[in-house]
Formats: C-alpha cells, structure tokens, sequence
C-alpha cells in the first residue's frame, strides 16, 4: 500500500453492504487529499492554465485589431512572397514571409469614403433597417414578456419555448425560407394574401417592400431571445412594489409606468445596445434574401464591407470602412447608455 | 377613520392537488381608533389575513366591513388603507419624496404644490426633512421605515396595516420604533392592525393582542388579560417571555405529582376534579428558589441579566425557568429547592389544552386599573 493511501480503518471496514458507493467515494475523497498534499505548489503553473485564453485572444483578436487599423492606411496590392524576417538557428532556419503588398496611402482611404455614394447608402440602408426594426422588435419582446409574465397563464413553458426556438435556427437556413415564404409568384405570404383579395406584392423587386422583408425576418429570429432576457428582468422586480403601488393605488397601466418600466430600465437598456449592435452589423439575411437589391436597396455596412474586402479585394479600403463602421457603432451605443443609465 | 369587522373569515389557498386552510372562520371587530396585533408562530395565517384585509388576497369565504361598508370585494386601492411592509417595498427609483407623495399623486386630484406641503409636514413629523432628495439605497434601515411610514401617514387613510414592520431593525432602533409608533399611532387615532411574530412586541404595542394559530384565532384580548387568563395552553405558553413552564401532572385527591419527583397539592381542587391528569404551566418570575421549597431541580444554566437571573433547570427531563433575584446564583449542578403560590398556578386540559384555572391574584390587577 502506498503511504498516501488511507488506511482501512478510516473507511469503517465493518459497515454494511448498503454504503457501498458511499465508500468507494470516501476512499476517492481521502486518496485525492492525501494526493494534493504530496504534490509541491507549484506557483507558475496558474499562468499555464491562463494561457490558453491569451493566446487565443492575441492570435485571433488583438492582432487582426490591430492589423485592421494598419491595413486602413494602405493598399493592398497583393499577396507577397517575399521573406519578411527569418532566424537562422544552424540546424532549424525558420522563415517569416511578408503578409501582403501593401503600399501606403496615408488617410487616402478615408478620404474616399467621404465621396464614396454606395458607403452612404449602404448606411442609410442600415440605419432605415434599425430605426424601424429594433423599436418593433422590443415592443414585440416587451409585450410578450410581459403576459408570459401574468400569473393567470397557462402552458407558460410551452409559450417561452416556442416564442425562443427562431434563434436556435441557422441563419442562412431561416433565410433561405424566408426567400420562399416572400416569393413573389410562389411564395405563401402571396398565397395567403390572395385568398384574402390582395394583389401580390413584389417583396423583393420593390425597395419599400424589402426592406421590409429583412425587417420581418431579423424580427422573427431575434424577438424570442430578447423577450427571454426581459422575462428574466421582470422576474427580478419584487412582488411588493406591485402591492405597495396597489395599495397607493395604482391601475395596471400606472404599476407597468411606475414600477414594472422603471425597474426594467437596466434590462431594457442592454437588450436596446445589443439589437441595436446586432442590427447593425446584419449581413447573412440581406445577403441570402434580397443580395442587396433591388438597386442596393438593402446593401448593409457589413455587406459592403465584405463586398470591397472579398470579392474586390480592396482590403484597405475595406478595413478603413471596418474602423469607420466600428466607431459610429461605438458612438451610438455610448450615446444610448449616456440617455438611458443612472450616471 | 373607521372600525373593521371581519366575519367568518376564512382563506384557502388551492395549488392543483391539495388546498391549504391559511385562515379558518375568522371573525374579530377592531374597534375605531384601536391598536390591535396579531401574533401567531411563522405560518399562523396572521400575514395572510392582513393580506386579505388589504385587498392583496382574495377572500375565499366571509365578510370584511370597513365601517358600515362591506369591502370584501373591493381591490385594495379602492379600500383607503395604507399599508407598511416588512422590507418596506419603497420604491428604489424614486426619491422619498416621490416615495412619500406617490399615492396622492395617484389617487387625489390634488395639485402638484399641496401634496409637497403634505409630504413636508409628514417628513418633518417624521423626522426625515433632510432626506427628502435621497434615494431609498442611500438611506439606513431605520430611515427606510420612517419612509415606509411616512408614505402611509402621508394618505391619512381609515386604517393602517402593519406586517412585521420592524423585523428588519436591530434590537435597539426596534425597541425606538416601537415607542414612536406607538405614540405616532395615539396621536393620529388610526385604526391600525400589526402583525408580528413577536410577542414582546405585541405585548407592548397593542391596545388588544389577537393569537392566532394553525389559522385560527385563539383569544383576542387586552395583554394582561391573555397573559394572566389565556384561554388555552398555547396562548399561556406564547405569550410570556421567557416561556411559562409546562409539565404532565397526575391528579389525586388534589394533589399533582409529576417528573422527577414533583408534588403540590391544591388547597382548591375543584378545577381538576373529573381530571385524572392535568397540564401544570408556571410562570418563571412565580417561582421563587427558597430552602423549604415544596420540590428541588437541579440547575443547568444561570443567565445573569443584571437587574434578574434567569435560572435555567432539571426538573425530572423538564426544563424549568426561574426568574429570580440577581443574588441569587447557583452554581451547574445544584439541587435547589423551589416554591410557588398557588394563586399564579395555570392548569390545562391535557388532551384540549383548554384552560381549567389561571392566575387568581386579581387584587394588584385593581391597584394597576384603578
């Protein structure tokens, strides 16, 4: 027997059949104790263990941050071969290669962006999308939370779950039906209209109507999550401030204007920044709907971006546009909290 | 202002399978202006009717009049009752000052300028002037409550509903409270009901003490009247603190014998006759440690107070408390022999627990009333 093992005593050899798993765990339980107590501190092996996360976060993070905002102040005329800088260690030559042509501009790109018609329309674009989206969307989560929230409902699990599931679809899938559902000829919401007397509308030829389009559909998938977050929030809003606005006498309206908003204001607020960040950087659903038209009707920031960067391959323009577009996101959001939070 | 009556009162709370009985055939009138409080163990059904008094329950069978009025089915801001709860529920993002003049801004037609003059002279009454800015997080717990008060003053409603409303405060500022509610309470002649678990509480606060449980009220009365006539064990032995000393008894030919050797004999057996065995209660402070006591327990623990000794004893199995002169000391472990008079002996139905003799030395009670 190994010194670290305990000995039989300490299990109580003697107890009976039925303790069994409870002695198989206790001789675990000792053997591990007397096992990390053989074992030396070792203090450096806590950075081993943080490592991974830094690595990580350097690699696919920091850097292409960083590189993002290099990249913005050049051309990028190609993919290089040459060598960048090598280490000549004898036996092992290890060689680093350039990582693009690039020659620099300074704020040329910038500049261009100013004059540049499809930038300006792929942000009204955008900022049409969100003005109309995200308002509709957290009513919608709103109002839900709120009678999923009411103490009379019935089937409330079944209720959370169906109004939640859309976000567990895949993007381009959900996408991919809702091109079908919006089919000018073929589609079901056509299809239905008709049987109620309306002449089909062409969803995705005309610019009102798709725009439209994408709105319903980032609605659709993004209302169940948000309206799970504010249910949560509700949850959280102690019963006796409703008795105490009752008794002060309040109406159901005043109880949700005096206690339910106010103390939902937090909640509110993030689930406001993040749809707001979320819509603005939507790209799959205009990008497998609508590809942007009609007449780039619905051509989003992100969209362009991977336009200019992908298929033009104008990766320094596209990355000053990045940075561009990562600042107003960050101004509004700032802006948005500035209004909506406590100091 | 105004009387409540509540008749046949009764609550059940139905979760799918079983019901549970919160409150059972209630029936208690507190008069106008009357301080009473309703004290029972944690789940007695005493919060739950304070609930149902408020309109925050629904009745399920019975009657609640405020006054002439029958208000049973009335939600409670249709009710004119103010009510303060045991965390105050003030509400955190408002200031005291749109805390205090909140439900008059709901329910009054008042201009904006009258009410800051009600919520003024309620703050300074209250003590609070200079908080009237601040928001609830920023203020102590003592000074949450006098909000919470403020907020029901400030109403000037028929009735003031109170549940546990200084549980919340430490030991000291509670026993402040408690006095300044009090008053506060003579002052204005609010019709209030209190809730609490405590009894010291109830004791000092009310004008009537109501003792309720497993959902039923068990005696209404002034305190004195509940601690020296309870009408069954359960009202003798919550209220009283420390509690009164209960043992099993036998009965022959007057005399009781009990655990570890006890013996007294009644010079008036009438209450237990037809009992062969009776429940025996005694008051500590009855008790007195004398050398030729009738019976001797052992000491476990001596608790000094100061002003009395809290001694704790052996009593064949039974623990038994004497408060006793703070000279009078015995050490863990000593035999002391014991005596009490028979005018402050209690004796109870053993199977009922229905009271069958309490105190009988009125003659001080007189003195007091007089």
């Amino acid at each position: 027997m190994s010194t670290w093992l305990p000995n039989d005593d300490r299990l109580g050899a003697d107890s009976d059949a039925g303790s069994l798993r409870t002695r198989a765990w206790d001789r675990f339980r000792f053997a591990r104790q007397a096992y990390s107590r053989v074992v030396p501190e070792l203090g450096p092996v806590a950075y081993i263990f943080i490592a991974p996360f830094f690595i990580l976060f350097t690699l696919f993070l920091a850097f292409p941050i960083a590189y993002t905002i290099y990249l913005s102040f050049f051309r990028y005329e190609g993919v290089s071969g040459d060598r960048w800088f090598w280490i000549d260690l004898g036996p092992i030559f290890i060689e680093v290669p350039r990582i693009a042509e690039l020659s620099f501009v300074g704020f040329g790109n910038y500049l261009r962006i100013l004059g540049d018609g499809l930038f300006w329309q792929s942000m009204f674009n955008t900022t049409y999308i969100l003005a109309i989206q995200v308002p509709i969307m957290i009513g919608l989560a709103l109002a839900l939370a709120v009678a999923l929230n009411a103490s009379f409902l019935r089937f409330k699990g079944f209720f959370r779950t169906a109004i939640a599931i859309p976000v567990s679809a895949n993007i381009v899938a959900y996408s991919t039906v809702f091109l079908l559902l919006f089919n000018e000829q073929f589609g079901l919401i056509n299809y239905m209209l008709a049987t109620i007397g309306v002449e089909p509308i062409a969803w995705l030829r005309s610019e009102f109507w798709a725009r439209k389009t994408i709105i319903a559909a980032v609605t659709w998938r993004w209302t169940g999550y948000n309206m799970i977050i504010l249910l949560a929030g509700l949850q959280n809003i102690p019963q006796q401030l409703y008795e105490a606005a009752e008794i002060d006498g309040a109406s159901r309206i005043e109880k949700f204007r005096y206690v339910t908003l106010p103390q939902l204001k937090p909640v509110l607020l993030f689930v406001i920044v993040l749809s707001t960040i979320g819509t603005f950087k939507l790209f799959a659903e205009p990008y497998v709907i609508t590809g942007g038209g009609p007449t780039n009707a619905t051509i989003t920031i992100v969209q362009y971006i991977y336009r200019e960067a992908f298929q033009s391959w104008n990766l320094g323009y596209a990355s000053a546009l990045t940075v561009i577009f990562v600042a107003i996101v960050s101004v509004i959001s700032v802006i948005q909290i500035r209004i909506g939070g406590d100091n | 202002m105004s009387d409540i009556t509540l008749t046949n009162l009764t609550k059940v709370y139905d979760s799918g399978a079983e019901s549970v009985v919160a409150v059972e055939d209630l029936s208690l009138s507190i008069a106008d202006g009357e301080f009473l409080v309703l004290v029972g163990p944690s789940g007695c059904g005493k919060s739950t009717t304070l609930r149902c008094i408020a309109g925050l329950e629904d009745v399920t069978e019975g009657s609640i009049q405020f006054g002439d009025q029958t208000v049973t089915d009335y939600s409670a801001s249709e009710r004119d009752i103010a009510m303060v709860f045991q965390n105050y529920a003030l509400y955190p993002h408002m200031t005291v000052r749109q805390n205090i003049g909140f439900g008059l801004k709901l329910s009054t037609s008042l201009p904006s300028a009258e009410i800051d003059e009600k919520v003024d002279a309620v703050a300074e009454m209250l003590g609070i002037t200079e908080l009237l800015n601040d928001k609830p997080k920023e203020l102590s717990g003592g000074q949450q409550q006098r909000v919470a008060l403020g907020r029901a003053i400030v109403r000037e409603p028929s009735a003031f509903l109170m549940d546990e409303p200084l549980s919340n405060l430490d030991a000291k500022l509670r026993a402040e409270m408690r006095t300044e509610l009090q008053e506060l309470q003579a002052d204005l002649g609010v019709t209030t009901i209190y809730v609490t678990h405590d009894q010291t509480e109830a004791m000092a606060m009310g004008d009537r003490i109501a003792v309720m449980n497993g959902g039923v009220l068990q005696q209404v009365g002034p305190p004195e009247d509940l601690y020296r006539h309870p009408v069954n064990e359960f009202v003798a032995d919550f209220i009283g603190s420390p509690s009164i000393n209960l043992l099993d008894a036998t009965v022959q030919a007057g005399t009781l014998s009990g655990p570890g050797g006890f013996t007294y004999t009644l010079d008036d057996p009438t209450p237990v006759e037809g009992y062969d065995r009776v429940r025996v209660g005694v008051r500590p402070e009855d008790i007195t440690l004398v050398e030729d006591g009738e019976n001797t327990a052992i000491v476990n623990v001596v608790e000094p107070m100061g002003n009395e000794n809290f001694c704790y004893m052996e009593l064949g199995g039974v623990e038994t408390t004497a408060r006793v002169h703070p000279s009078h000391r015995p050490a863990a472990g000593d035999a002391v022999p014991f005596s009490f008079p028979e005018e402050s002996v209690y004796l109870f139905d053993p199977d009922t627990g229905e009271a069958l003799k309490t105190k009988t030395d009125e003659a001080t009670d007189v003195a007091i009333s007089a």
